[in-house]
Order: C-alpha cells, then sequence, then structure tokens
C-alpha cells in the first residue's frame, strides 16, 4: 500500500500481523493450541498432553503475548477492565487456567482427581480457546473479523488442534490405544466441522460488506490465494481428509505411522496458515465514503 | 457540559496540508507520526474524475470503541467529550488501534527517530521533549489540543473562538475551512453549521457518534 492510498481504499491492519505483530499471531495460536490440547487430553486423563498443553499454552502463547506489549512490565494492568475488554478477560482466563491446570496436574501426577476442579480447569481452558475469537469479532471496523462465526471457527480449530496435539503425544508413547481411537474420532468429526467452517465463515464474510468481499477475494482468488489453496486446503484440510478417508477403508492400525504424523502436522499448519491469513486480511472500510471499492 | 467538536468544510479544504503540519508542530510529533492527516482520493472515471479531500483527525467519539476495549484504563473519556491516552497506563497491546474504525492512532515505536540523522536534537525538539514526554511503546493520538483548551477556559477564554484556545489545526488552515467549539451549544458556530449545511459523520453506521462533522455545501 503507498502511503497516499492509506484510508483512501481498503486499509489492512498491520499491528497485529507485521514487524512484531507475527508475535501477535503466534500468541493466539499457541494459546488455544495449549489450552485444547489440555482440553482434550484432560477428558482422556492422557497426563504428558496436559503438561504438553500446559507449557505451550503457558510459555510459548503467554510468552509471545507478553514478548509483544510495548511495555510488557506494566501486563499486570492489563487485569483492570474486564468489564469491557475482551484482551483484560483473555488474560484472567489464561492467568486462571495455567494457576488451576497445574494444580491439576500435580495431583494427576500423584493420581488424585477433584472432580470440581478438574471441571473447573477445563472451563477455563474452553474460555481461553474462545478467547482470541471474541476479542477479535468485536472489532466492527474489520468485516473480514466482525462475524460471530470467527470465535465458532477459531473454538474449533483451537480444540482440532488440540486434539491433534493429544493425538501426537499418544503416538509418542507407542501403540495406538483404545484412547488413541477415540482421540482419532473426535480429530476426524472436528476436522468435517473445521472445514465446513471454514466454507461457511467465507461466503459469509464475503456477502456482508464491500470490504468484506475484498478480503475474502484478496484471501481466496488474489493475493494470498497460492497460501489459501496450498496451506489451509490442501495441507491443512485434504491431506488429514485423505488420511481419514484410508483409515476408514483400511482401519486405523494399518495406516502407517508416518501418514499419522503428516495428518497431524498438515491440520496444525493448516490452522496456523488460516489464523496468518485472517490476521494479515483485516481490511477496514476507506474513510471517503464513496471510494468503497 | 461542554462537548467540543469540530467541523471541517470539504468545500473549502484547499488540501495544503498545514493542518498536518500545525499539528506536528504543536505537540513535537516525532518524524513519520502524524495525528491528523490529509486523504485524497478520486472517484468517477475519466474524464468524470472527481477529487475528494478529507482531513482527518482522532474523532473523540462519545461511544468510543477504544475506551471500551483498553484492557489497562489508558484510554478514556474526559467531561467535555475529549479522549485522552495515559502513556503511564498504556502497555502498547495496540487493541484500541485495532478497534478504532478511523485508524487514527499510532503507535510509538521507535524513538530514536530523529529529524537531522546523527546531528543530535535541536533545541526545540528538547523543549518539545519535556512539554510532550511521548513513552516509547505506547499508543498516541491526537487530543484536542486539551492542553490549549484547559489553558484557554482557565484564562476565561472561548474554545473555537479565542485563537488561544483553540487547537493549532484549527488556527492555521488558510482556507479557514476548519471550525471548532461546542457540539451541545445550539448557538455554537459549529452546530450552526452542522444544522444548516447538513453535516455528516464518517462511517455513522458503526455507532460511534463522532465529534468530527463534514460539511459540503
Amino acid at each position: 500500500m503507498k502511503p497516499y492510498e492509506w484510508m483512501v481504499k481498503c486499509t489492512p491492519q498491520t499491528e497485529w500481523i507485521e514487524r512484531r505483530g507475527i508475535l501477535f499471531w503466534l500468541a493466539f495460536f499457541f494459546i488455544e493450541l495449549g489450552a485444547g490440547a489440555f482440553f482434550i487430553a484432560s477428558f482422556f486423563n492422557i497426563v504428558w498432553g496436559m503438561v504438553i498443553g500446559w507449557l505451550i499454552c503457558g510459555l510459548l502463547g503467554g510468552g509471545l503475548h507478553l514478548l509483544y506489549l510495548g511495555r510488557p512490565l506494566r501486563f499486570l494492568r492489563m487485569f483492570l477492565r474486564p468489564q469491557s475488554s475482551w484482551i483484560s478477560r483473555g488474560i484472567i482466563f489464561v492467568t486462571v487456567f495455567l494457576a488451576l491446570g497445574l494444580i491439576h496436574i500435580v495431583l494427576t501426577f500423584l493420581d488424585t482427581r477433584i472432580f470440581s476442579l478438574f471441571v473447573a480447569t477445563n472451563i477455563f481452558a474452553f474460555l481461553v480457546i474462545i478467547y482470541g475469537g471474541f476479542a477479535m469479532c468485536c472489532i466492527n471496523g474489520i468485516p473480514l473479523w466482525n462475524t460471530g462465526l470467527l470465535p465458532v471457527l477459531y473454538v474449533v480449530a483451537g480444540i482440532w488442534g488440540g486434539a491433534e496435539l493429544t493425538m501426537g503425544v499418544i503416538l509418542t508413547s507407542g501403540a495406538l490405544t483404545k484412547i488413541g481411537h477415540s482421540v482419532e474420532e473426535i480429530t476426524r468429526v472436528l476436522l468435517v466441522f473445521f472445514a465446513f467452517l471454514v466454507v461457511v465463515y467465507f461466503i459469509a464474510v464475503r456477502y456482508s460488506s464491500v470490504t468484506g468481499d475484498f478480503s475474502v477475494r484478496e484471501i481466496v482468488g488474489r493475493r494470498w490465494k497460492p497460501l489459501f489453496w496450498i496451506g489451509v486446503v490442501l495441507v491443512g484440510i485434504m491431506i488429514p481428509l485423505g488420511v481419514v478417508v484410508s483409515s476408514y477403508t483400511l482401519a486405523l492400525e494399518r495406516i502407517p505411522i508416518a501418514l499419522l504424523w503428516l495428518s497431524i502436522f498438515g491440520g496444525l499448519l493448516g490452522d496456523l496458515v488460516l489464523r496468518y491469513l485472517i490476521l494479515k486480511n483485516g481490511f477496514y472500510s476507506p474513510l471517503i465514503p464513496s471510494q468503497a471499492t | 457540559m461542554a462537548r467540543w467538536g469540530m467541523v471541517i468544510d470539504l468545500n473549502r479544504c484547499i488540501g495544503c496540508y498545514a493542518c498536518m503540519l500545525a499539528c506536528k508542530q504543536e505537540h513535537f510529533l516525532p518524524p513519520a507520526v502524524f495525528w491528523g492527516r490529509v486523504l485524497i482520493g478520486e472517484t468517477g472515471k475519466y474524464p468524470a474524475v472527481q477529487k475528494q479531500t478529507y482531513p482527518v483527525l482522532c474523532n473523540h467519539c462519545e461511544e468510543a470503541a477504544c475506551v471500551e476495549v483498553c484492557p489497562t484504563g489508558a484510554t478514556t473519556k474526559r467531561e467535555d467529550g475529549v479522549i485522552i491516552i495515559d502513556y503511564d497506563k498504556c502497555v502498547g497491546c495496540r487493541y484500541c488501534m485495532m478497534a478504532c474504525p478511523y485508524q487514527q492512532r499510532t503507535f510509538y515505536a521507535n524513538d530514536r527517530k530523529q529529524y537531522f540523522p546523527d546531528q543530535g536534537l535541536t533545541e526545540l525538539e528538547v523543549l518539545g521533549k519535556q512539554l510532550h514526554p511521548l513513552q516509547k511503546g505506547t499508543v498516541i493520538k491526537c487530543n484536542f489540543c486539551l492542553e490549549r483548551i484547559d489553558e484557554g477556559l482557565r484564562r476565561g477564554l472561548s474554545p473555537g473562538m479565542d485563537r488561544e484556545a483553540t487547537p493549532a489545526c484549527v488556527n492555521a488552515c488558510p482556507a479557514k475551512a476548519r471550525y471548532f467549539g461546542d457540539l451541545n451549544d445550539p448557538t455554537s458556530e459549529v452546530s450552526k453549521l452542522i444544522a444548516e449545511k447538513k453535516g455528516f459523520q464518517l462511517h455513522p453506521e458503526f455507532g460511534t457518534n463522532p465529534s468530527v462533522y463534514y460539511v459540503v455545501r
């Protein structure tokens, strides 16, 4: 974008994706991925899945979030406005989740499970997963984000990513157990739901406004076309879908482990790329009223 | 209570950028930072092309999205409607920048940029850093020259009528395209202009109710 085109034509947001903004993109991804992994792993009592999810959420997600701030040493102030700010709510959700999650992990290691703690931790894990989508969808200046479908898409992507990561932990620990089959079933359902939501989301945004249409066209048919079709559709959806289809025809045990890993990495990469494209193509409507094309 | 607002007559604006520079000078803004801008666009196709000039600045919205989303309470709205940022409270999360549909906020990332590289700060720049101590890593924006408004009111002056109490961009406009005053006072010049010339706001569909109006006739 040339300087004289700023806000005269559709203008992209840059602060949450360019330069240090890259940290913000990764922070949102890792926070939701980690909370999603914890969410799934705790239901199946896979303690290492919980540990990895907790670490990804806390260290990678939380750490990158803090690094992104212009004044990170003042982060405690971000707890002050949960009544109106989603960022404030998010940091509270993450903090409470990390605290409860740590206690839950320690108790699980000690073979002690407290049901109320399990429920509370997973409620906060879920709140952490939904926070990113809501933080973005309340920004009404960017039509690509300002839709109720975005939080739904991010929730499904977060839990799906978490299930993929948990599957990875199961594969690392050895043979596919009954739990492995159950987790794989969850990833299959979520994958189909994710693919469906991606289509519905882009169609809904495209017909919401001129700027929304511009954003979707940039992603699907113009500048970001190769990244979308290869990164999201092929790697993120078609490859995992291919593995799902072959697992139904061959049975899961007969699928080469490498193919399962490919499916896991493909799914995670697709999610990451989709989030990048959604952040990168967050366009504001032009300020000059008659220039909305 | 007054609600300060501005009216910009687009027929009078000649796109000279005097308002941008006056603002920069008033607040000693660092290189590449503008609190006010002049957007120039074209509509239509040759030969029926129309040039449009839109001076823009923080709209000091009544229902300001930036105030709502700020997680620290650094961005607040004063009783007179002016939206201000407390740099000591800002953490630099830039959520307010995202939320502003008018994109009128700037992240002050680099405090080492100089107007005269490797020659140090001029006396004027040193003075500016004392008068307006911006903080690196925080978000900054137009404040309607509230230091002029407050000082003017203290001295019994009327913002919009007396130059000393009026924003610098309004004073600097050579075409008298900018007007400043109390939107809550129906007898003020800005209220009359809005009523007579059917003043409009940018993107009213966002429900922010900006305090900056534009008139074209």
